[in-house]
């Protein structure tokens, strides 16, 4: 599968991430500092010998093409500079970490959207018609119609406040996150609220080009040669089912690295999405553009893991 | 409101008023949110009240603010000896205090502390302002490192020089921004701007110390074993986590995750869940606590028809002034009273050095009659406020208010003022430049002294001015009572206080009020207008 061509369109795209990396990084740089205000304003107006200082500190006092040149040195490095609210603060292991926390959420997110998704669309597709059919439609019209603060909303209602009030705190979902990689019970809940509108989709996809797929010669011919349903639906009607559903995959994982924006800041999960908000509310440049450089660089490589993807679902694809 | 009245008379309730057993927990761990990380840890260059709240358990000055906010000796032996001139302080300093590594502290760790937070320039660099040699350290490209006026005659003995008689000094000694802190030089110079950040360097001398940081998700803390001061902690361990969301993080403090939720400079909490809190079983969780913050509505004395101190242009302010019913004002915004309190005692928030007292303020009052009848002489025609704007930042506070001024001024006044809401990083440089004719405007003290208002808010020319406002006679008096001591300069502040009401000039709205949840088993938490009770007086009782 991995062949000559495989390879050197895999290093195209990597050159072309590495590319837009660079590009989204200096126009978020050049775009943040021609904003209004800084990091050092507040009420209380800082005395000027202190405001000099600070800005000394972080080159602010630079012009900007000289900031900018000391920035792309710093990115080259893998070195993205200094939180400038958080004094002291280095902003690589910061994004790191932060980025592993909200990768544990997505990678638990996607595992609900594509197997609530694709459970609920192969039963509905499979009881067709039926009111096994319609439950699980049903769901999915909910799940799709529900934007995803709502969702997660509810789901602190009922499983950290409902829940741990009639059991008298004996089980319950804590809210918040230990450690650098949480509780496993502090996952689920997030993840469901993050993953279950895009499950929503995935079933609906799922479930429509099932039958479109049940319905084709083939499947009859399976069936005819007397292989158990079990094996036909999984081996022969599944496979080719999916191709639609992972072609919209890569919308997908885009959809819940932003959605975990929302979910994060909602749950008290200290990941990227919640820094994504933080650091521009409290104008802290350098973390705003390193946020949405490893933003782009997550997008990139979701999609590009998608486009491999289909070469192993569909073997008429090949780059 | 009867209750909300009564929990505000109070003084910082202290937390744990339930019936409790007196036993303690085994679990001595005291676990709270924050809602923004801290900036630094750095005494020289705190900033954030958050930095302060974690600061003031770690480090030490030579003296402090008690829980009850009084003025007490903390590394000082007692209070300093001043002399006659009421330029010469002298400090005795203890002889048993030790930085968390053991090394004993001496008046050298002081001489080097105060030179360093002069020639640093944090935030609060200027608390040492009339120290004898400031100047020189200060300057641009400075080569004198040391504060000529600071001088160490033996190892407990330390003397400060001041370059005027200044009545608030020992006010700046014990604040919370603790600039005059001591500091270890030597974790502080092998690595001047990361030393505080790593447990292994954040030497301080306080009864707790750093174990573990995560920066913008936790902090770990833990007392300090066999430490100088009293009382003792009983608390063993502090457990911090950055929650952004408030809601979120009085949901887990309903979860028996958290011990409180105010602490650490978060004590503005959403109205919904503070309403709920009040209307529910809980409801004796929850406290009040007014803070040192105060708004106003800011004229603008350099342009428009309120410049003129005199004149039509007073009538003019009294109009729009009187046209305010602040009751309503605050019953309306601030989610029933519960998260500010009429201001009707003046401008320095209540509860603070300064506040002029209940009801006293006269430009408090609510007369439409009044109001109408100024309007229509000082502008006959309406043309003068035809084209009105009220400026505010966004916050959901700011919006409630701004629209029920608007309201109000509209009814009682027949005026109609426009709203505009600028982005708060912007708003501060727009009104640095006086260019908002009526703005919202607000201060929150940096200690306990009515200097700090009147220097860096009401004078000629000053640093935070927002309205432009001058009048030679509130100088003078403020002058000449900055170089008394307080209980002398008490009543020059109040003849400039009164002085700014003759000339209305502004529109006193609300004092803010904090508000904290502390669950009953916790004994010995609280918190004043400006800091949160000491974590060594906080007991966890079994529950």
């Amino acid at each position: 599968m991995l062949t000559r061509g495989t390879l050197s369109y895999l290093g195209q795209r990597l050159a072309f991430l590495a590319f837009t990396a660079i590009a989204v990084s200096s126009l978020v740089f050049l775009g943040v500092h021609q904003l209004p205000g800084n990091a050092f304003l507040s009420d209380r107006r800082i005395d000027p010998n202190a405001l000099a200082a600070l800005l000394h500190h972080y080159h602010l006092d630079l012009p900007l093409l000289e900031q900018y040149r000391l920035f792309v040195i710093g990115i080259l490095h893998g070195d993205l500079g200094e939180s400038l609210v958080n004094r002291g603060v280095k902003i690589t292991p910061l994004l790191l970490r932060e980025a592993t926390v909200s990768a544990e959420v997505g990678a638990a997110a996607l595992v609900v959207t594509i197997g609530l998704g694709m459970v609920l669309g192969v039963v509905a597709a499979v009881r067709h018609n039926t009111v096994v059919d319609y439950v699980a439609t049903t769901t999915a019209v909910v799940g799709f119609s529900m934007p995803n603060f709502v969702i997660a909303s509810l789901l602190v209602v009922v499983f950290a406040v409902w829940l741990y009030n009639t059991t008298g705190g004996a089980f319950y979902y804590e809210l918040g996150w230990h450690g650098t990689h949480g509780n496993l019970s502090q996952i689920p809940v997030p993840a469901f609220a993050l993953g279950f509108p895009y499950a929503s989709i995935v079933a609906r996809l799922t479930r429509a080009s099932m039958l479109d797929v049940i319905g084709q010669d083939y499947v009859r011919t399976a069936r005819a040669k007397g292989l158990p349903e079990r094996i036909v639906i999984m081996r022969h009607a599944l496979r080719n089912a999916l191709i639609p559903v992972v072609s919209v995959l890569g919308p997908l994982v885009v959809g819940i690295i932003t959605g975990s924006v929302v979910i994060e800041n909602i749950f008290g999960i200290p990941g990227l999405g919640k820094e994504f908000v933080t650091s521009i509310l409290n104008r802290d440049y350098n973390i705003v553009i390193g946020v949405f450089t490893v933003y782009a660089v997550l997008i990139g490589l979701a999609n590009l893991l998608v486009d491999m993807l289909y070469t192993a679902i569909d073997p008429r694809i090949h780059y | 409101m009867a209750t909300i009245g009564l929990l505000l008379t109070g003084c910082g309730p202290v937390a744990g008023s339930g019936p409790q057993s007196n036993q303690l927990a085994g679990d001595q761990t005291f676990r709270f949110p924050i809602n923004n990380d801290i900036g630094t840890l750095d005494p020289a260059q705190l900033n954030a009240e958050v930095d302060s709240e974690f600061a003031i358990n770690l480090f030490n000055g030579l003296l402090k603010f008690d829980n009850r906010y009084n003025i007490v000796p903390d590394i000082a032996e007692r209070m300093p000896d001043v002399s006659v001139d009421g330029l010469t302080y002298t400090f005795k300093l203890r002889k048993d205090v030790k930085f968390s590594n053991g090394d004993p502290v001496t008046a050298k760790d002081f001489m080097y502390s105060w030179d360093r937070a002069a020639a640093v320039q944090g935030p609060y660099g200027s608390n040492l302002s009339r120290i004898v040699g400031y100047e020189e350290v200060t300057a641009r490209d400075a080569t004198v490192k040391h504060l000529s006026g600071l001088s160490a005659p033996d190892d407990y003995t330390f003397v400060v020089q001041l370059s005027q008689p200044t009545g608030y000094f020992l006010t700046e000694v014990a604040a919370y921004t603790l600039t005059t802190a001591v500091v270890a030089q030597k974790v502080v110079d092998k690595e001047p701007d990361t030393w505080w950040t790593k447990p292994e360097t954040l030497i301080g001398t306080g009864p707790f110390k750093m174990v573990a940081r995560t920066p913008k998700q936790s902090l770990d803390f833990e007392a300090v074993e066999n430490w100088w001061g009293t009382p003792k902690p009983t608390l063993k361990k502090v457990h911090v986590d950055v929650i952004e969301s408030l809601s979120s993080a009085i949901a887990k403090y309903e979860q028996g995750g958290y011990d409180t939720v105010g602490y650490g400079g978060m004590s503005t909490l959403p109205a919904e869940d503070v309403l709920r809190i009040q209307g529910g079983p809980k409801k004796d969780e929850l406290h009040l606590i007014p803070k040192s913050r105060t708004t106003w509505v800011s004229f603008n004395f350099t342009k428009g028809p309120f410049r003129d101190r005199t004149g039509p242009a007073k009538d003019l302010r009294q109009a729009f002034n009187l046209a305010i019913d602040r009751k309503k004002l605050v019953e309306v915004a601030c989610a029933r009273g519960t998260t500010c309190a009429v201001a009707n005692g003046g401008l320095i928030s209540k509860g603070l050095k300064g506040y002029v007292g209940d009801a006293k303020d006269p430009l408090a009052a609510f007369d439409p009659t009044k109001a109408r009848g100024l309007l229509k002489g000082a502008d006959p025609d309406g043309s003068k406020t035809s084209a009105l704007t009220y400026w505010t930042n966004p916050s959901e506070l700011n919006k409630a208010v701004a629209e029920n001024l608007q309201s109000q001024w509209q009814e009682n006044l027949g005026v109609h003022v426009d709203i505009q809401t600028v982005e708060r990083q912007q708003f501060f440089q727009r009104q640095e430049k006086f260019e908002f004719i009526l703005a919202r405007t607000g201060w929150q003290a940096d200690y306990d002294h009515p200097q700090d208002w009147f220097d860096n808010l009401f004078i000629t020319g000053a640093g935070n001015s927002a309205d432009g406002y001058s009048n030679a006679q509130l100088d003078a008096l403020v002058t000449m009572a900055n170089a008394k001591q307080l209980e002398e300069a008490r009543r020059d502040y109040e003849q400039a206080a009164k002085i700014m009401i003759d000339d209305v000039r502004y529109i006193p709205l609300y004092y803010t009020v904090g508000q904290f949840l502390f669950k009953p088993y916790l004994k010995g938490a609280g918190s004043n207008n400006f800091q949160d009770y000491y974590w060594n007086g906080i007991q966890i009782l079994q529950h």
